[in-house]
């Protein structure tokens, strides 16, 4: 008893002792979560930063609670905020404007400075870095592509055709989905394959081209290796074998390109009837209105958009700059293999890139989950596709009405809530 | 009884099969709990390529580039130092309101008894998330945010309710009687507790003080919205883990389980006691 006693008192006694003052600014992102990425941006990214950084990572659900709690209490320890675009659509009203925030020379990208200012007159969140989705194949894989199929050209049913001949000619179904529970498949669905077919995200959800679309999907699931319901990070299945073809974000395939070189091959996503639908990932930085020392968070805000710095980001993250810059030769294996093929696909004559939802607030999530749980009632759970897509409409439409959110692309823009046709 | 004495004995047979069912059980038993620990470590202690491969080696290479980039990485040690001292004070201060409570319930009767039963187990009737939001705004506004006895307040009231059940059939399960005839003997209502049931209950108190530690040991969310700087280490690294690649997320595995392993073994005869096994 006495020893507990003791060691409660010590206890005690270091508890007060922590927590000194700290000088150093808060950086507080939902970004570079694996921990070798967290190390990278720590070490590689923000040493030369002049002036203290702490950069913390956490997921999306502490990241928000953490910072709605500061907001609230009045004040704060978050300096600077790090995430995806998605993730500033709810606290937008709490974030400063940073359009005074002197960037220097640095030639921004257009587009993604207007998303930044979440359909608002002030500059809510600045682009930090960017990303998209691409497709990754094993070398072994090539020698199935159906005659005529150009990787760079690749359509939807020269996948389902090409991952046929594979689980034909290999005895087991080697296409690969990031389905799991942790895996980004809304995204395909959101951005890839509804685009590709319909040519619209929202608008279009029930049409005959979406039915389509699924059937296709339905054809192409045949093929694809059922473990895909676990999977998060196509890299690792991709790296024992398991997975031959496979969709997913740059950052999640990354690894095997980087350990392996030699035996993956990156292409474009594939196109349907409506154009080869893409998906840009946007992640910005933004200052909480609780931020405690304002200037030196524009600072390292202004930091975060140097070229130097946005080479050293695409190394430690895989994600590539939102500034113009001249990219220099000792990059990682992956980044090698993405660029080019980035470049592809972007500025492909048929590419219709679709954007994140915009406009939603804390309605992201229940908008993704119309998609997935389209995907577990007609693919997996083997249902009707027509009646499906009628129910799941209905849910679409009267959250899309609910946050009133104007259409964003590849829909036409709208006078009020998107329709849903 | 006499129907007991009247059963015919068991065939040798029958208990030989009986002994086989009970050494299959057994090791049935353990291989559900070594062998993830063993793949678990067997993983941390290969290569990157190694991992990923198949089939596994039985042996494990004894790679440790995975577990040392843990080692390395900036705040870990901090981060550990954190958990032990958070979970330290949730278990002296579980066991410091739980004890009492536990006896009380267990040696008197008043007003509520059953209510006060019920609401103790209602703490863990509201999930973290939900109540992680007004605990941080006022944690940012007590000055607690950010401190371990701050987030240990926390993890005590999440491990409460076990200590104070556990606790409480304790205590009722030393009788009355040895208490009172120590107050006949001149005791006080305190040296009797002290000198008496104290003793006769500490190993149970004790193991209800290791599940408390566990308790504080494994929990992410509070840990990871009430401190930024002063982070646990279980907080630290799984917010991290759960999208790093495989290597390291067994290597991470390991460097979590490893601690809450060495320390149940350290206290694993308290922690028998509290179920009856005797460990002498």
């Amino acid at each position: 008893m006495n020893a507990l006693k003791t060691l409660a008192g010590a206890a005690l006694a270091l508890s007060m002792a922590i927590g000194g003052a700290q000088a150093q600014v808060l950086f507080w992102s939902t970004q570079a979560r694996p921990v070798e990425e967290t190390q990278k941006v720590r070490s590689e990214v923000l040493k030369s930063f002049d002036g203290q950084v702490d950069y913390q990572v956490a997921e999306d659900g502490p990241w928000l609670t953490r910072l709605q709690a500061e907001l609230q209490a009045g004040s704060g320890t978050i300096g600077v905020l790090g995430g995806l675009h998605g993730d500033f659509s709810t606290v937008g009203a709490n974030l400063v404007d940073l359009s005074g925030v002197d960037i220097g020379g640095v030639k921004l990208n257009e587009a993604y400075k207007k998303l930044g200012m979440l359909g608002t007159n002030e500059q809510k969140y600045l682009p930090w870095m960017q990303a998209t989705f691409l497709m990754a194949a094993n070398k072994q894989a090539l020698q199935y592509l159906p005659a005529g199929a150009d990787l760079n050209k690749i359509t939807y049913d020269q996948l389902i055709e090409w991952s046929k001949n594979i689980a034909e000619k290999t005895g087991s179904p080697k296409f690969g989905f990031p389905a799991g529970p942790k895996g980004l498949k809304h995204r395909f669905f959101e951005g890839f394959l509804y685009p590709s077919y319909t040519g619209s995200m929202v608008t279009k959800f029930r049409s005959a081209e979406a039915e389509t679309a699924w059937n296709k999907f339905k054809e192409l699931w045949q093929y694809t290796n059922p473990n895909s319901t676990n999977y998060a990070f196509m890299q690792e299945p991709l790296l024992t074998g398991e997975v031959w073809v496979a969709f997913d974000h740059v950052a999640r395939l990354a690894d095997a390109f980087n350990q392996k070189p030699d035996e993956f091959v990156a292409f474009p996503a594939p196109a349907g009837p409506a154009g080869r639908g893409y998906m840009p990932v946007i992640a910005g930085v933004a200052i909480p209105k609780t931020s405690p020392d304002m200037d030196k968070a524009k600072a390292l805000v202004a930091f975060m958009l140097k070229p130097e710095t946005q080479i050293a980001t695409l190394k430690a993250t895989n994600f590539f700059p939102v500034v113009d810059v001249n990219l220099p030769d000792d990059m990682p294996a992956s980044v090698k293999a993405f660029g080019p093929v980035i470049a592809t696909m972007t500025g492909a004559p048929d590419a219709l890139p679709a954007l994140l939802p915009t406009g939603l607030g804390d309605l992201g999530g229940k908008f993704n989950q119309v998609y997935v749980d389209s995907f577990e009632r007609i693919v997996l759970g083997g249902q009707d596709v027509r009646g499906v897509l009628e129910e799941q409409a209905t849910a679409l439409k009267a959250l899309i009405d609910q946050a009133k959110a104007p259409c964003w692309a590849p829909d036409k823009p709208s006078e009020g809530a998107c329709p849903v046709d | 009884m006499s129907a007991v004495a009247e059963m015919p004995i068991a065939a040798p047979a029958t208990r030989k099969a009986g002994n086989w069912l009970l050494v299959a059980t057994v090791i049935l038993l353990s291989v559900w709990v070594l062998l993830p620990i063993y793949l678990l470590i067997v993983n941390a202690l290969s290569s990157p390529e190694e991992v990923t491969a198949f089939p596994k080696r039985f042996f494990p290479s004894f790679d440790f580039g995975s577990l040392s980039f843990f080692i390395n990485f900036a705040g870990v040690g901090r981060a550990l130092w954190n958990s032990v001292l958070v979970a330290t004070l949730t278990m002296i201060l579980s066991i410091g309101f739980g004890a009492p409570a536990g006896y009380a319930l267990s040696r008197f009767d008043f007003p509520g008894k059953g209510t006060f039963r019920f609401l103790v187990l209602m703490t863990r009737a509201f999930p973290l998330p939900l109540l992680a939001l007004p605990l941080a705004v006022m944690f940012i506004r007590t000055g607690l945010d950010d401190t371990a006895i701050g987030l240990a307040l926390v993890h005590t009231t999440l491990a409460l309710p076990f200590a104070v059940l556990i606790t409480f059939s304790l205590f009722s399960g030393i009788p009355v009687e040895l208490e009172e005839a120590a107050w006949t003997l001149g005791c006080t209502r305190l040296q009797a507790f002290r000198k008496v049931i104290l003793p006769l209950a500490l190993p149970g108190i004790a193991a209800s003080a290791v599940f408390a530690f566990t308790i504080s040991w494994n929990e992410v969310f509070a840990a990871a919205v009430l401190t930024i700087e002063n982070r646990t280490l279980t907080a630290f690294l799984l917010q991290s883990l759960g999208e790093s690649p495989l290597y390291l997320k067994f290597a991470g595995g390991a460097a979590l389980v490893i601690p809450a392993l060495i320390f149940i073994f350290a206290v694993r005869k308290y922690l028998f006691a509290m179920w009856g096994i005797a460990n002498r």
